[in-house]
């Protein structure tokens, strides 16, 4: 009797969850899709554009700065992927040297709780060709040092690499580090007495059994740069020119500085289907996993 | 043959061995030092140029120790740096950042953990498939559904105040949040909550009075999650909060970036690192923690 | 040829001493089995014989060669982990072959001895499988071939059949007892579980609070323990304890025990010290020792007519369990009696032979 009771409750408690997913989520994404077939421009119009209504998309794909979004997109997504690299790099040397531990794991993650704005404001200080880097290494002697990479279209979007490097390193040295430490101990015992070498060790046994984490990794690294837009403003402010537009700048300048509501969403909606492509493998994976594990259960 | 207890035993000490401490041991660990040292770098300029003196600055030099500190640069940055037309430092902003703060906490985490304890602990026919939603939103970016958010708010009349800000960072952490909640319910063990079903069926009172006094760790990981990702926010605070309620991120962003008359690099810097402090401040204290909202961050689905 | 020895061992972690002057022989071919409670220092004792766990003082030698700080692939043994600890990215065969590689043998060699190892476990049939695809029984079994296929001398088990299950675990016993039979190789194993210690040892160490307790072959530790400890280790039901008081009265020695009034002639006990008059002590007698009923000749060193408190039938056998007052009695019966026992005032006269006795100093605990 008591449990039916409670039949109600559990399910009156999902209803805000519910209504914000609704209306929120799948609700506005469905609005954001449909406003970029009208002729909404600074403010909305409800009036679908029969007449061309591939209008914004056919404008997106011509668009110069769209383009170089997602160039930088792709080029930034692989700069990034050094993150992961040294995350991983220096979670194994942690690991392995246990000394300062706690410190250096500290050290390498205290970015991750620095805003972008604060980060971007910083490095940019950095970059500065006057008074950053640049005027130190040309004191100590070289001579020809050029640091101010921001100014110059080829070098910026490394500029901001950078920095999106130094922010999330420790970000992925943490999830590497829970994953080298979710390996049996007994198995560094084995492969210690077996007088394995330590690049046949991690070649072979541990990078493989951490595929899943890399995994998680790209993705999460993906999905992060396609939502860049605070470090790179505080940056480059998108210069030179529009050399480091982002997709998610080239939204927000779509929406707030040109004033197109219909452009922004038609970006903004391409912008999801990214995230989806860059989000399929992921889903698709749990869901092998969470297959073979029940299988393995049988 | 007695048997005295380890612990009680009494200690005698022995010859250290002579430990080989391996070069490759001190190679690696010099190496994560000096890897730990770069990360340090940005850290250590903000904090001594904010301290220079302007005259200082303009001689680069930027890894130089201020030659007389000075807090002129805090001060001007706290109380006199002008964001568009208003001039009130840095300090406006702190304070609408806090106000955001207070109903985020509150919206999200309330939400959070009431969804999640319903999906993980009851038996839901479409939990499942409802946590799969939740999983897909949690990662959609915040652009691709600003524009209609920006619309309810304007239509709800809360555009433009703290309130819209504090609500937006509520909805759009739940799905998250969510998970993070589910997932640390879902190892409560069953018999618990079958043992209270059979005590009690209400809903509400387990929640109260098993759940929740359970949930100590997992809230604050979830506190510090929210407490850095709303105060670190800059678009959706640019974006709700209108002229009226902008948090610090955005007030050090007109100061800094879009800031118009001479370039005062050492107020910048304190403008910057006084916006920076708060999450800093959370994060050196309570790292344990949020090394453990990453780990539940990463490993959710 | 390789006799281990340890000598004067002493772990310390932080200010706390695990082990102290240890010491311990194991001869060429013996299958030693270090047994204890859970922290008695048993895996600590084998991680330092395999080099995985520094040791404070002392020295480890294999065949009279110091080992001491050897690394722990230069000290030629192998090793099966409570956990199997299988490498899970290999396949069976790679998981045996992959033990191999960094010793550069030659490939025929290599795929000899892999094979060699295949077919006396019985695992030919799952060379191309991967550890997660295996039962818990086959991944026990993989995990001793790709100990075996090192063709060393020496082999270390950790608890190996601890996580199997009851059934698994007596076929896996016996599985590594013919294995240890056949290829005469040195073993030490280690184990809380004193079933596998008394079945698979040719000699145990009873291991409590970092201390050898005792060293001997099965037989002896169960039938002579040196302490307390070890008499209240071994045996299911263990020995039963009970304290008591010795009275000498010519060439008697009694010992009466206070409870019940019962008392015991331990004459025939073959005391390596005699105890004085008004000595305590504890007597120790071993359930399946006592005679029972019409059994009973008369003759025997005590008898004691108590009231049951529950008898069970685990298995072929019974056991009744008797008030003595302050300590409960165990007592092997025969089955068929279990029933008869079960009422609410069921008594059981029980008497013990002369010559089945352990006596132990109520001081230091030790067999006097």
């Amino acid at each position: 009797m008591a449990i039916r009771y409670s039949w109600m409750s559990p399910r009156l408690a999902l209803i805000p969850a519910m209504v914000i997913t609704a209306v929120a989520f799948v609700g506005a994404i469905g609005w954001t899709i449909y406003i970029s077939f009208t002729k909404s421009r600074r403010f909305p119009n409800y009036d679908i554009y029969w007449e061309n209504f591939w209008r914004q998309y056919k404008r997106l794909f011509n668009d110069p700065n769209w383009e170089t979004s997602i160039n930088n997109l792709i080029f930034m997504t692989i700069g990034s992927a050094l993150a992961i690299l040294f995350g991983f790099i220096l979670a194994v040397l942690v690991n392995k040297e246990k000394t300062g531990e706690g410190v250096f794991r500290t050290i390498y993650l205290y970015p991750l709780a620095v805003s972008f704005i604060v980060a971007g404001i910083v490095w940019r200080w950095m970059f500065n060709p006057v008074l950053g880097i640049e005027n130190f290494l040309i004191e100590l002697g070289f001579e020809n040092a050029s640091f101010n990479w921001l100014a110059h279209k080829d070098t910026a979007m490394w500029g901001v690499i950078i920095a999106i490097v130094w922010h999330g390193m420790g970000f992925y040295l943490a999830l590497m580090l829970a994953g080298l430490k979710s390996i049996n101990d007994e198995i560094w015992n084995a492969a210690k007495l077996d007088g394995i070498s330590p690049w046949k060790f991690y070649t072979e046994i541990v990078i493989p059994m951490l595929k899943f984490t890399f995994l998680t990794c790209a993705i999460l690294l993906s999905l992060g740069v396609v939502k860049t837009y605070d470090i790179v403003l505080a940056m480059t402010g998108g210069g030179p020119g529009t050399s480091s537009w982002t997709p998610a700048y080239f939204v927000v300048n779509a929406y707030a500085t040109r004033g197109n509501m219909g452009y922004a969403s038609s970006a903004a909606f391409m912008m999801l289907l990214i995230t989806f492509a860059i989000f399929l493998p992921l889903v698709l994976l749990t869901r092998w996993q969470t297959k073979r594990k029940e299988r393995e259960a049988v | 043959m007695a048997n005295i207890d380890i612990s009680e035993r009494e200690f005698k000490q022995y010859p250290k061995k002579k430990k080989k401490i391996k070069g490759s041991s001190i190679i690696t660990f010099i190496f994560l030092a000096m890897i730990a040292l770069a990360v340090l770098v940005p850290l250590y300029v903000i904090i001594v140029t904010s301290f220079k003196t302007l005259d200082q600055i303009t001689l680069g030099r930027i890894f130089d120790l201020p030659t007389t500190w000075t807090f002129e640069g805090w001060n001007k940055a706290w109380s006199e740096v002008c964001s568009g037309m208003t001039c009130n430092g840095v300090k406006a902003g702190f304070f609408t950042s806090i106000k955001i703060l207070i109903p985020s906490i509150a919206i999200s985490v309330g939400l959070a953990s009431i969804t999640g304890y319903a999906l993980a602990l009851w038996k839901i026919k479409w939990a499942g498939s409802f946590l799969f939603v939740l999983f897909i939103c949690a990662f959609v970016p915040f652009q691709v559904i600003m524009i209609p958010l920006v619309l309810i708010t304007a239509k709800l009349g809360i555009y433009g105040t703290f309130w819209a800000v504090a609500i937006v960072h509520g909805v759009l952490s739940m799905p998250f949040l969510t998970l993070i909640f589910r997932n640390f319910y879902k190892d409560i063990p069953p018999e618990l909550i079958n043992a209270a079903l059979m005590d009690s069926g209400s809903f509400w009172r387990i929640f109260g009075e098993i759940v929740l006094p359970m949930s100590g760790n997992i809230i604050i990981v979830v506190l510090i999650l929210v407490i850095t990702g709303v105060w670190n926010d800059f678009l959706i605070g640019l974006t709700f909060g209108g002229f009226g309620a902008q948090p610090m991120t955005v007030i050090l962003a007109n100061t800094v970036i879009t800031g118009t008359g001479a370039v005062r690099y050492n107020v910048d810097m304190a403008a910057a690192l006084l916006t920076a402090l708060p999450p800093l401040i959370v994060y050196f204290a309570l790292g344990k923690f949020f090394v453990q909202g990453i780990s539940a961050g990463a490993i959710k689905g | 040829m390789p006799e281990i020895r340890f000598k004067d061992i002493v772990k310390q972690y932080g200010y706390v001493t695990v082990l102290e002057d240890l010491n311990l022989k194991v001869s060429d071919g013996e299958f030693l089995v270090l047994l204890g409670p859970s922290g008695c220092g048993k895996t600590t004792l084998l991680n330092m014989l395999a080099g995985l766990v520094e040791v404070t003082a002392g020295e480890i030698t294999i065949g009279g060669k110091d080992v001491t700080d050897l690394d722990p692939k230069d000290r030629g043994l192998a090793m099966v982990f409570q956990s199997y600890a299988l490498y899970p990215t290999k396949t069976v065969e790679g998981n045996l072959k992959f033990g191999l590689a960094a010793q550069k043998l030659p490939k025929a060699e290599v795929m000899e001895r892999v094979n060699w190892a295949a077919d006396l476990l019985q695992i030919q049939p799952l060379m191309k499988r991967k550890p997660a695809e295996l039962s818990g029984g086959q991944r026990q079994r993989v995990a001793i071939g790709r100990a075996l296929v090192k063709n060393v001398e020496v082999f270390l088990f950790d608890e190996p059949l601890s996580n199997l299950d009851a059934k698994l675990r007596t076929e896996m016993r016996l599985e590594i007892k013919k294995l240890h039979n056949e290829l005469q190789k040195t073993i030490v194993y280690v184990t809380h579980d004193q079933v596998e210690a008394m079945t698979m040892a040719t000699s145990i160490a009873i291991m409590n609070q970092g201390v050898i307790q005792q060293f001997g072959s099965p037989d002896d530790v169960y039938e002579n323990p040196a302490n307390l400890f070890v008499a209240k280790f071994i045996g299911a039901p263990p020995m039963n304890i009970i304290a008591a008081t010795i009275a000498i009265k010519g060439k008697k020695i009694l010992a009466t025990h206070a409870a019940s009034g019962v008392s015991m002639d331990i004459s025939k006990y073959d005391f390596t010290h005699k105890p004085a008059d008004g000595a305590k002590v504890y007597v120790g007698m071993r359930p399946e020792h006592f005679a029972i009923g019409s059994d009973i000749t008369g003759k025997e060193a005590a008898s004691f007519d108590l009231p049951v408190l529950y008898a069970e039938k685990p298995g072929s056998d019974g056991n009744a369990y008797l008030n003595s007052g302050d300590e409960q009695i165990a007592v092997r019966i025969e089955s068929a009696m279990v029933k008869d026992l079960q009422g609410a005032d069921a008594r059981l006269k029980i008497a013990f032979p002369h010559d089945k006795f352990s006596v132990f100093d109520a001081q230091t605990e030790s067999r006097i």
